[in-house]
């Protein structure tokens, strides 16, 4: 199924942008205002939408002319790109999208024709699906792990590192100590956070004080 | 920037086909998708975590509402996203070295597509037919794909060696965690943001 | 291709000089007009790649500019705007892209880079200090003859002589000097795995391009150069910096992580750097140094990676590694040929026997000068990409342990094996054991280019 890889899902919506020569501020214009506006990382409304691994929100605005001998053409109307990555089925994740982040959904959705907004999953989830184009070809790196393993996966590596670093040289009897000390403290880790910069793993320990002085 | 999220990068490109061409390139992404070891220079280079070829026919552009104006073209449209880690001159010489073969087999049926060798009119052509991200989101920002893969190899060995150690004496547990640190000692590198774009 | 007119060519480029003393003199220029008289009386004193039958000279001489000082000789708009953009920029705009901030940002400089005071770089080469005092009088005389130019700031270095004869070591203690790149049309002497590989396992040299203007690169086009192509052909980009080390904490540093090493500590410094601090390549010998090996050309550098994956051998983040992957990364190293540098450069500052003591601010480092086609592709991409970063090694953002900016928590991973003479070890806190004190770009014209920018008649087209 040309639009999974795995468990991975690719989605590729076009929606077409409503053009309104009245509107003081062209759709395809607000839409970008919007969009510069939203945050990137773990505020995004993709963190909320947990499943997200990857998406973006692209203005297309034509199609490219390259140049003689191409004939050179126009699109009658500019369309809004999503492109996303997330783990499970397109139903589910659409209907998380009108569930969990309808005021982000209705603020960049509104400049497009026949968005029926969010309050009717069902209407949305249609529509969405009525812009959908099928994904060619989809490649996926990693497309066996869901968003909240690669995050977990990425604070035990941070960790690890970090222990490994702090107990050489211990003896048996302390490694073992500490190691099930480590287990514990993973264990107890909070459930790291998607779209923010960092590992979600222990702070690293200073230790320039140690080499840095100059002499 | 906004085509950029700390290691990763959002590339989108589109480009013009003849519509009698368009069933070709089909061919060859369907058997590059069914045939997985043409895959494997893509997995070797290991820079992306997600791409896609999504082809437009003329006719396809999503018509929303009755209002809508038709779209009236007389080329399909090939679309390309790719988020990769590493810089655009980076990854677009990469491709050149390594996998001109396959990008050929797709691209030479767009319109005006100079090949992917030599370099420089490829990057140009690619200038040419990319257009910019406004929003890009990563669950992990601070981790390249090799970061991804590299944290699940050390979360499995971790499981593996939790359970396998367990009730050990001192001294075996000892020699089962040196074991361990041989597995993962590759994987250790910690995440963090990219070096600037060039 | 043809053969290269190595008369045409600067032997700087061309050859290491093997010369024990050098001085690097900064120069300012006065004014177009006397500075263009000065080069022009340079022009018989600038040593050219000729053969030497009668072998080494007393001494060398060769020149290069910064694009302000380009600027300066009053170079047509049209050429000085057609160089590349990394070389107009100069290197200390160019920081961010070669993360040379925090130790080693351009605040921390000597003044004369800070203050991008350079306009030429006169580089003088001797076998003698005698020789070099004489030779660089003349010049200054030379200078104040003309009014063309005058020294800002000049930097001496050389060769240590320890235990009666010259030494290729630096003040960490490793011997250098090994693995410039072969190239196309270039005479030397070659060594096996001084070039790219092949599909059958044996080593070729480079695309000339790779190293001169004018001729094809690895990836078969004519590298960016200026115009007109007289102005650029035989003439290459240099890359200047001023390497500070922080010897006291070097030494330290080894002592005391050589005690936690079940290695030992000389086996510890081999994998900093991934050759035995003689010089033995830790890939061909991994548990002991072998002078055998050193001093065997068709040996010292023949080496590849492809079957030390692990990085057994040679961990994975060595700086030879870093620097040179060979094969590690696949596709019978394709991705390597057109990221190598030619390096050349000397130490400065006196040499420290290992039982003496040492500060870290005495005068200590080395000169470090590369050269190449593209400072873009080449230089700054190695720097950028593969030693204060190690994505490509699949190291995440793991930098090189000796040349990186650690700022105190960095960590070094050393792969090892089940046997207890080479365990993994972590070498953590790494502190900045290197800074960067200055440097710049530098274009480095072929004779042909000299004559022309002496006698003002660059003609962009």
């Amino acid at each position: 199924m040309a639009n999974q890889s795995g468990n991975v899902y690719g989605l590729t919506v076009l929606s077409p942008i409503l053009q309104d020569p009245n509107a003081e501020t062209s759709h395809n214009c607000a839409i970008r205002m919007n969009l510069a506006g939203l945050p990137r990382d773990e505020s995004s409304p993709f963190a909320r939408v947990s499943s997200t691994h990857m998406a973006r929100l692209v203005v297309m605005d034509d199609v490219v002319y390259v140049g003689m001998p191409s004939c050179e053409e126009h699109l009658k109307s500019q369309y809004l790109v999503f492109e996303t990555n997330f783990d499970g089925d397109l139903d589910t994740y659409l209907a998380r999208m009108a569930g969990e982040i309808p005021t982000e959904v209705d603020g960049i959705w509104q400049h497009c024709w026949g968005y029926p907004g969010v309050q009717d999953v069902g209407a949305f989830i249609s529509y969405m699906k009525m812009c959908q184009i099928t994904t060619t070809f989809y490649f996926a790196d990693v497309n066996n792990k869901t968003v909240q393993q690669t995050l977990r996966a990425l604070q035990t590596q941070a960790a690890v590192a970090e222990f490994i670093e702090n107990n050489q040289g211990r003896t048996p009897v302390e490694l073992q100590k500490s190691f099930a000390d480590f287990l514990q403290m993973l264990r107890n880790a909070p459930p790291p956070i998607p779209g923010r910069p960092g590992t979600g793993g222990p702070p690293r320990i200073e230790t320039r004080m140690k080499w840095a002085t100059k002499n | 920037m906004a085509n950029i999220n700390y290691k990763t990068y959002a590339m989108n490109a589109i480009t013009p086909m003849k519509w009698w061409k368009t069933w070709i390139v089909r061919v060859f992404l369907f058997i590059l998708g069914a045939i997985k070891p043409l895959q494997k220079d893509l997995v070797q280079l290991s820079f992306i975590h997600f791409a896609r070829w999504v082809i437009i026919t003329r006719s396809k552009f999503p018509h929303a509402a009755q209002q809508q104006p038709k779209e009236e073209l007389k080329y399909d449209y090939l679309l390309f996203f790719s988020n990769f880690n590493g810089t655009w001159n980076q990854y677009i010489d990469a491709f050149s070295a390594v996998l001109s073969r396959g990008l050929n087999s797709i691209w030479r049926w767009s319109e005006k597509f100079p090949g992917s060798v030599p370099v420089t009119p490829f990057k140009q052509y690619i200038a040419r037919c990319q257009f910019d991200t406004d929003y890009y989101y990563t669950a992990y920002p601070y981790a390249a794909t090799n970061d991804v893969k590299a944290a699940h190899r050390v979360q499995s060995a971790l499981e593996a060696f939790e359970k396998e150690s367990a009730g050990k004496s001192p001294e075996e547990f000892a020699r089962s965690y040196l074991t361990f640190l041989v597995a993962v000692q590759r994987d250790l590198g910690e995440t963090g943001k990219a070096p600037i774009g060039t | 291709m043809s053969k290269l007119d190595a008369t045409d060519i600067q032997g700087f480029v061309l050859r290491g000089y093997g010369l024990p003393f050098a001085r690097y003199m900064f120069l300012e220029i006065a004014d177009a007009h006397s500075g263009q008289v000065f080069i022009g009386r340079l022009l018989d004193q600038v040593t050219t790649g000729e053969h030497w039958d009668a072998g080494k000279p007393e001494w060398t001489l060769n020149i290069a500019f910064t694009h302000k000082g380009l600027v300066n000789l009053k170079l047509p708009d049209a050429s000085l705007l057609s160089f590349p953009v990394e070389f107009l920029q100069g290197m200390k705009a160019r920081g961010e892209i070669l993360s040379d901030a925090g130790e080693n940002g351009s605040e921390k400089w000597d003044a004369v880079w800070r203050d991008g005071r350079v306009d030429i770089w006169l580089a003088v080469n001797s076998k003698t200090k005698e020789t070099l005092d004489v030779v660089c009088a003349d010049l200054q005389r030379l200078m104040g003859e003309t009014g063309g130019a005058k020294v800002v700031d000049s930097q001496d270095a050389g060769a240590f002589f320890i235990d009666g004869h010259w030494s290729a070591k630096e003040h960490f203690g490793y011997t250098d000097g090994f693995g410039n790149p072969d190239f196309l049309g270039v005479e030397r002497d070659t060594q096996p795995g001084q070039g790219k590989l092949i599909a059958d396992g044996t080593w070729a040299p480079l695309a000339t391009g790779e190293l001169l203007l004018g001729y094809a690169d690895e990836a078969g086009e004519l590298p960016v150069a200026p115009i007109p192509h007289l102005l650029a052909s035989n003439g290459t980009f240099m890359v200047y910096r001023k390497l500070h080390q922080n010897v006291a904490t070097f030494r330290r540093y080894l002592e005391e992580n050589g005690k936690l090493y079940s290695g030992g500590k000389e086996k510890l410094a081999s994998k900093f750097i991934g050759r035995w601090r003689d010089g033995t390549p830790v890939e061909l010998s991994p548990d002991a140094p072998n002078q055998e090996i050193v001093k065997d050309k068709q040996r010292n550098v023949n080496f590849t990676f492809g079957n030390d994956l692990e990085g057994w051998c040679c961990p994975i983040g060595a700086h030879v590694r870093r620097m040179n992957p060979r094969d590690a990364f696949g596709f019978n190293g394709r991705l390597i040929n057109r990221r190598r540098i030619t390096r050349r450069g000397l130490p400065y500052g006196p040499y420290v026997p290992e039982d003496q003591p040492v500060r870290d601010d005495g005068e200590h480092g080395i000169i470090f000068m590369a050269l190449n086609a593209s400072l873009f592709r080449q230089f700054e991409f190695v720097q950028q990409q593969w030693l204060e970063y190690g994505n490509d090694a699949r190291l995440g953002n793991e930098k090189d342990m000796l040349m990186g900016d650690h700022e105190g928590r960095d960590r070094y991973t050393i792969q090892g094996t089940e046997d207890p003479k080479n365990p993994p070890f972590v070498c953590g806190g790494l502190p900045n054991f290197v800074e960067l004190r200055g440097g710049d770009y530098f274009f480095l014209p072929s004779m042909t280019a000299l004559r022309m920018i002496a006698a003002g008649t660059v003609d962009p087209r």
